[in-house]
C-alpha cells in the first residue's frame, strides 16, 4: 500500500496546481485595454479569486469519482417518499441540448420566440384540463414558491375585495409538510394546527370549530403527507366556501390523483405542481424543479405576468392583461424554462392516457408493497394508499431498539436509496420513526419484489443481528456522519479558497 | 406503454396480492362522480401521446419558429448574457446522469458526490465574494434578491427590537425584473421599498441616498455593475449607511465582473446576492439557472437555503452533510426566516464546473477580454454619427448605453444584428436609449457590423428626414 492520494480524490481545490486549466480563450481580436485606465478608476479586487486550477483530464476524473458516490435513479431504486423520483426519460434533455433552447435569450424579439410561446401555452393548456382549473402560471421556480405564489394570489384576492386586514389566519393540517407553516407566515397570516383524525384524515368538526370571518384560506395536501387520499375535500371545501375562505391544495402528491380526478372539482381554488415530481423534470440533485400554479376563475387577474397569449391570427405574444390588479412577478423572465420544455415533453409522449395510467399504476405499486410488507413492519394506517405508504419502526423498535434510521442506512448496503424517515414527524406517526416508501410507476414489479425481500430480511436481521444495522452502511466511503459537528461547528468552505 | 414497465399479467398479479379486483378500487376515497370517466372526451382534454420520433418531430417543429442568440451578432444582456459554456459542463452535469437523477442529499453516506460538489461550489462563491458564508444556491439572482431583503428584515427585528425598521432602500439602476420580485415579496411582507435613482452619471447619486438613510431603513441594496452597466462605487454605500447602521446587499448580475472588480467582502457588504445563469448555465429564456448567496459570518444563522458543512464520520474520515437544517422550514415550520426547500444544485454544479475548467487565470483572462472587447465596442459605436455614450465619464465592464433614434431594432434584424436592448420600458426620459452587452462570444467583426449597420440605417433616418 502507498500512502500517496489519488489525486481523483482531493478536493478539486486540493489538487490545484498554479497555472493549470482546461479552457483558453481565442487570441484577443480587439485592442488590448489597460484595465484601471478603461475601469475609470473603479476600485479593483486586491487579489484574484482562488478558483482550482485543474487540467481537463483530472477535472473529468474528480466528478466522475464523486458521480460514483452518489446513488441515482439512473442506477438505483430510489424510493424516497413524497419526492416522487420517477425514471427521466433521455429524450428530454436530448431535446433539451439544443441550441434553439440553450442559446434562447429572453430579450430576443417576441418574433423570434414564437416556438417558445407556444410551448407555454400549450403546458399551461395541459395543467388546465388536469386541474380542472381555468388559469395556469408556469413562473414559480419550485413548489414552495408555487405555495408563496398561490397565498400572495389569495391575499390580493382578499385586498381586492377590501377583506385583507380581515383575513388573517390560514389553517394547516399537522401532518402537512413544513413548507406549508413557513410560506403562510411569510406572508404575514397567522397560521392555526389542525389537529388529524386517527387515520390522517381531517377533522371536518375541528376544520368547523375554527374557520371564520378571519380565515383566509386552508393549505391541504391531497393525497396527504401520510399517503391517504382525502375522502372529504368537497366538504372541506364547502366549509371554507360558506365563510368566504379560499382552499389550497398543495400539489406535491398530484402523482397519485392525475388524470383520475380533478382538484377543481373538489371545489379548490388554488393549488401547485411540482413537475419536478410528477411530471419527471429531474430532480438535479436538489434542483431546479418547476413549481406552476393553476387557480379558479375568480383568481386568475392576480396571476404573475407576463403570460403566454394566442391571437386568431395564431401568432404567440406575452401579455399583462391585468396589470392593475397582478401581484407582479415571482421570479425574473419566465421561471424555469428548461424544466418547463422537459416536463412538456414528457406529457406530450404521455397523452391523455399517460397521465391516467401513471397515477393508477403509481398507486397499483405502493398498494403492493403494502401488501407484501404487512406484519414485517407496523403500517401506519393499514388500508388503500394512494401513490406512497408509510411504515414505522414501532416493531423493531420495541423489539431490538432498531430505528428508522438504521433500517434505512441498511438499505444502503442493498443498493437501494433509503425511503423518507424524517418525515412525517413523530408528533403524527404517534412516536414512532416513520419510513415513507413511494415507488413510482416506472419501476418493474421485480424491482418492487427485490424491494419486498430486502425489506423483509432486514427485518429478519434486526432480531437476529441488530449491530449489523446499527454499524450500516457497510459499502460507502463514509459511514454515519456527525451532523450535529456540522452544525454546531459548519466548517462551510475549504480554507484553499480565501488564500 | 411510455415509461410504464409492468405487463397486464403483472398488474393482475399484484392485485391479487393487495386483494383488490381492479385499478378503480384503489380509487374508492375519490367520490365516483368526481371520478373521471376515460371514455367521456369532455374530460380530460389532453392530446394522444406520442412517441420518441414523434416528440422529436414535434419539438423540432416548435423550435423552427424561433431564432436564437447563436442566429445574430447578438448585444443583448439585461440579466442573461451570451456567454460560451464548456462542452464539460453538459457532458458531467446534463448528460451523465449521476447528478441530475438524484435528488437533495439526505442520506450523506450515498449523497458524498452531490454534498461534496456543493462544498466547492460554496467555497468558489466565497472565493468570489470574499464572504465567509455562502450557501447552496437559490432559484436566481431576483428571488435571491428578495431572499436577501426577508433575511435583513429578520436580522433588523432582532437587533434592533425597539425601532420600527421596515424599508428598504433599493438605491442606483437596479434591474426592472430583480425590483419587481423584490416589490412583490416586500408586499406580501409589509416591507416597504423606496428607490433611491441614479444620479447623472448613471451612478447612485450620494446626496440622495444620505438623505434617504433614516432609521426606518433595515437595509440598502445597490446593484453593481447596475441596470445601465455602470459599476457604483460600493464603499462609499458602505461609508454612507454606517450612521444608519442599516445592513448592506449588494446584487451582481454578472458575476464575472467580480473577477476583477472589488469584492463584496472588500466594499464592506452583508449580503451579497446575484445571478449565476453567467456562469456555465445556457439562457433557456432565463432558467433554470441559480441564484448566488452569500454573506458576513455574523449572519450565518438567519441565512436561507441549503448550506453544506465538512464534518467527519464515525471513524474520523473527513465527510460532507447537510448543516444548520434547524433554519429550515421542515423543523422551523412557521418560525422559519425562509420557506426555500431544496436549492438549484444543478445549476451550482454547472458553476462549478465552469470555474474549475477556466480556474483562477482564465476566470481573469475572460474578464479581461470582455472588458478589452466592451472598450473597443463603445469607442466603435460611439464614433458612428447619431449615437452617444449615455454615461461617458462612468466605469463599465460588459454593458453600456448609448443614446440614439428610437425604433431601430427591426432595420438591424433584417442585417441579422440583434441591437442594445431598448430602455424605453425602463424610465422617463430612456427613448432612444439602448443597453448594449458584450461578452467573450461577441467578435470584433460583429461589433464593426453592429456600428456600420447602425451608421447604415441612422443615414437611412436622416434621408428620409431630409427628403
Amino acid at each position: 500500500m502507498t500512502n500517496a492520494t489519488n489525486p481523483a480524490d482531493l478536493l478539486l481545490f486540493e489538487a490545484s496546481v498554479e497555472g493549470r486549466r482546461c479552457l483558453r480563450l481565442p487570441e484577443l481580436d480587439v485592442p488590448k485595454v489597460d484595465l484601471k485606465q478603461a475601469l475609470k478608476g473603479a476600485k479593483l479586487r486586491s487579489k484574484p479569486a482562488n478558483f482550482p486550477e485543474v487540467g481537463e483530464l483530472d477535472l473529468v476524473r474528480h466528478f466522475k469519482n464523486l458521480a460514483q458516490k452518489n446513488f441515482s435513479v439512473d442506477r438505483n431504486f430510489y424510493p424516497l417518499g413524497s419526492c416522487t423520483m420517477k425514471y427521466n426519460p433521455k429524450i428530454n434533455v436530448t431535446l433539451l441540448a439544443q441550441p434553439g433552447f440553450t442559446r434562447a435569450h429572453p430579450h430576443l424579439p417576441e418574433s423570434d420566440l414564437q416556438g417558445h410561446i407556444e410551448l407555454m401555452y400549450n403546458l399551461e393548456g395541459y395543467l388546465r384540463e388536469i386541474s380542472g382549473l381555468p388559469a395556469v402560471t408556469l413562473q414559480p421556480a419550485a413548489g414552495a414558491q408555487g405555495e408563496m405564489t398561490g397565498v400572495m394570489v389569495m391575499q390580493a384576492y382578499f385586498e381586492d375585495r377590501g377583506e385583507g386586514k380581515q383575513r388573517t389566519e390560514i389553517i394547516i393540517p399537522e401532518s402537512a409538510h413544513g413548507t406549508n407553516p413557513a410560506t403562510a407566515a411569510l406572508a404575514g397570516y397567522k397560521t392555526v394546527t389542525l389537529k388529524s383524525l386517527p387515520d390522517g384524515g381531517c377533522d371536518l368538526d375541528a376544520l368547523r370549530a375554527v374557520v371564520g370571518p378571519q380565515t383566509a384560506g386552508m393549505m391541504i395536501t391531497n393525497p396527504s403527507t401520510l399517503g391517504l387520499l382525502e375522502p372529504n375535500m368537497v366538504e372541506i371545501a364547502k366549509i371554507l366556501h360558506g365563510v368566504g375562505a379560499q382552499l389550497y391544495m398543495d400539489g406535491a402528491n398530484m402523482n397519485a390523483i392525475q388524470g383520475v380526478v380533478r382538484p377543481g372539482d373538489y371545489g379548490v381554488d388554488v393549488m401547485h405542481f411540482n413537475l419536478h415530481k410528477t411530471y419527471s423534470v429531474p430532480h438535479g440533485a436538489g434542483g431546479p424543479g418547476a413549481g406552476p400554479i393553476a387557480v379558479a376563475a375568480h383568481l386568475e387577474k392576480f396571476l404573475p405576468w407576463p403570460r403566454p397569449a394566442k391571437s386568431t391570427d395564431g401568432t404567440f405574444s406575452l401579455e399583462n392583461p391585468n396589470a392593475k390588479t397582478t401581484i407582479g412577478k415571482v421570479r425574473s423572465f419566465f421561471g424555469n424554462y428548461g424544466a418547463l420544455v422537459m416536463a412538456y415533453i414528457y406529457m406530450t409522449q404521455l397523452g391523455r392516457e399517460g397521465v391516467r395510467r401513471n397515477a393508477e399504476n403509481a398507486v397499483l405499486g405502493a398498494n403492493y408493497i403494502r401488501a407484501k410488507l404487512r406484519g414485517h413492519y407496523h403500517i401506519m394506517n393499514d388500508k388503500t394508499c394512494a401513490h406512497e405508504v408509510v411504515f414505522t419502526d414501532a416493531t423493531q423498535d420495541k423489539e431490538n431498539g432498531i430505528h428508522a434510521l438504521d433500517i434505512a442506512k441498511r438499505l444502503i448496503d442493498y443498493d437501494i436509496h433509503p425511503m423518507t424517515i424524517y418525515f412525517p414527524q413523530a408528533n403524527v406517526t404517534g412516536g414512532h420513526g416513520a419510513m415513507m416508501v413511494e415507488p413510482t410507476e416506472t419501476e418493474s414489479k421485480q424491482t418492487l419484489d427485490f424491494f419486498i425481500d430486502v425489506m423483509k430480511k432486514i427485518a429478519v436481521e434486526s432480531k437476529e443481528n441488530p449491530q449489523l444495522l446499527k454499524d450500516a452502511p457497510h459499502n460507502q466511503s463514509v459511514v454515519r456522519l456527525d451532523e450535529v459537528r456540522a452544525t454546531t461547528q459548519p466548517q462551510i468552505y475549504c480554507p484553499m479558497c480565501m488564500a | 406503454m411510455p415509461f410504464i414497465q409492468n405487463t397486464d399479467a403483472e398488474r393482475r398479479e399484484m392485485l391479487a396480492a393487495i386483494g383488490v379486483k381492479s385499478l378503480e378500487e384503489l380509487f374508492h376515497d375519490i367520490p365516483a362522480s368526481l371520478r373521471i370517466n376515460m371514455a367521456d372526451a369532455s374530460k380530460l382534454k389532453l392530446p394522444k401521446g406520442m412517441g420518441e420520433l414523434e416528440v422529436t418531430r414535434h419539438i423540432e417543429g416548435l423550435l423552427a419558429k424561433t431564432k436564437n442568440a447563436g442566429d445574430y451578432a447578438f448585444f443583448r444582456g439585461g440579466g442573461i448574457y451570451n456567454h460560451f459554456v464548456s462542452t464539460l459542463v453538459d457532458h458531467i452535469a446534463l448528460f451523465d446522469s449521476s447528478f441530475i437523477t438524484a435528488y437533495t442529499p439526505y442520506q450523506p453516506e450515498c449523497s458524498q458526490g452531490t454534498l461534496t460538489f456543493i462544498y466547492e461550489f460554496q467555497s468558489c462563491i466565497c472565493a468570489l465574494t470574499g464572504l465567509e458564508v455562502a450557501n447552496a444556491s437559490m432559484y436566481d439572482g431576483a428571488s435571491a434578491m428578495a431572499e436577501a431583503m426577508m433575511m435583513g428584515k429578520h436580522v433588523a427585528e432582532d437587533k434592533w427590537r425597539k425601532e420600527d425598521r421596515n424599508t428598504l432602500l433599493l438605491a442606483g439602476a437596479h434591474n426592472p425584473e430583480y425590483e419587481e420580485v423584490v416589490r412583490t415579496y416586500a408586499h406580501t411582507a409589509g416591507i416597504k421599498v423606496v428607490n433611491v435613482p441614479a444620479g447623472a452619471d448613471g451612478r447612485i447619486d450620494a446626496a440622495a441616498l444620505k438623505t434617504a438613510l433614516t432609521r426606518k431603513v433595515f437595509a440598502v441594496a445597490v446593484q453593481s455593475p447596475n441596470y445601465l452597466g455602470v459599476i457604483e462605487d460600493v464603499e462609499s454605500v458602505n461609508q454612507a449607511r454606517t450612521e444608519s447602521e442599516a445592513l448592506l446587499i449588494q446584487c451582481i448580475a454578472e458575476p464575472l465582473s467580480l473577477a476583477l472588480l472589488q469584492t463584496p467582502a472588500e466594499a464592506g457588504v452583508d449580503i451579497a446576492v446575484g445571478e449565476g445563469q453567467p456562469l456555465g448555465n445556457h439562457q433557456f429564456l432565463g432558467g433554470p439557472a441559480f441564484g448566488f448567496f452569500a454573506a458576513r459570518k455574523e449572519h450565518l444563522r438567519k441565512m436561507p437555503g441549503r448550506i453544506v458543512s465538512e464534518t467527519v464520520d464515525r471513524n474520523g474520515k473527513r465527510a460532507f452533510a447537510l448543516a444548520l437544517a434547524t433554519r429550515e422550514q421542515h423543523i422551523r415550520r412557521e418560525k422559519a426566516t425562509s420557506n426555500i426547500c431544496t436549492n438549484q444544485s444543478l445549476c451550482a454544479l454547472r458553476a462549478l464546473i465552469h470555474l474549475a475548467a477556466w480556474g483562477k487565470q482564465g476566470f481573469t483572462e475572460l474578464a479581461e477580454h470582455t472588458v478589452a472587447k466592451t472598450q473597443y465596442a463603445m469607442k466603435k459605436l460611439a464614433g458612428v454619427e447619431g449615437v452617444k455614450l449615455v454615461n461617458p465619464d462612468s466605469p463599465v465592464f460588459n454593458e453600456f448605453v448609448i443614446q440614439t433614434t428610437p425604433g431601430l431594432e427591426k432595420k438591424l434584424l433584417k442585417k441579422k444584428i440583434v441591437g442594445g436592448l431598448p430602455l424605453d420600458r425602463y424610465g422617463k426620459g430612456r427613448r432612444g436609449q439602448y443597453l448594449v452587452a458584450v461578452t467573450e462570444v461577441t467578435t470584433r467583426q460583429q461589433i464593426d457590423a453592429y456600428a456600420d449597420a447602425l451608421a447604415d440605417v441612422l443615414k437611412g433616418k436622416a434621408a428620409a428626414v431630409t427628403s
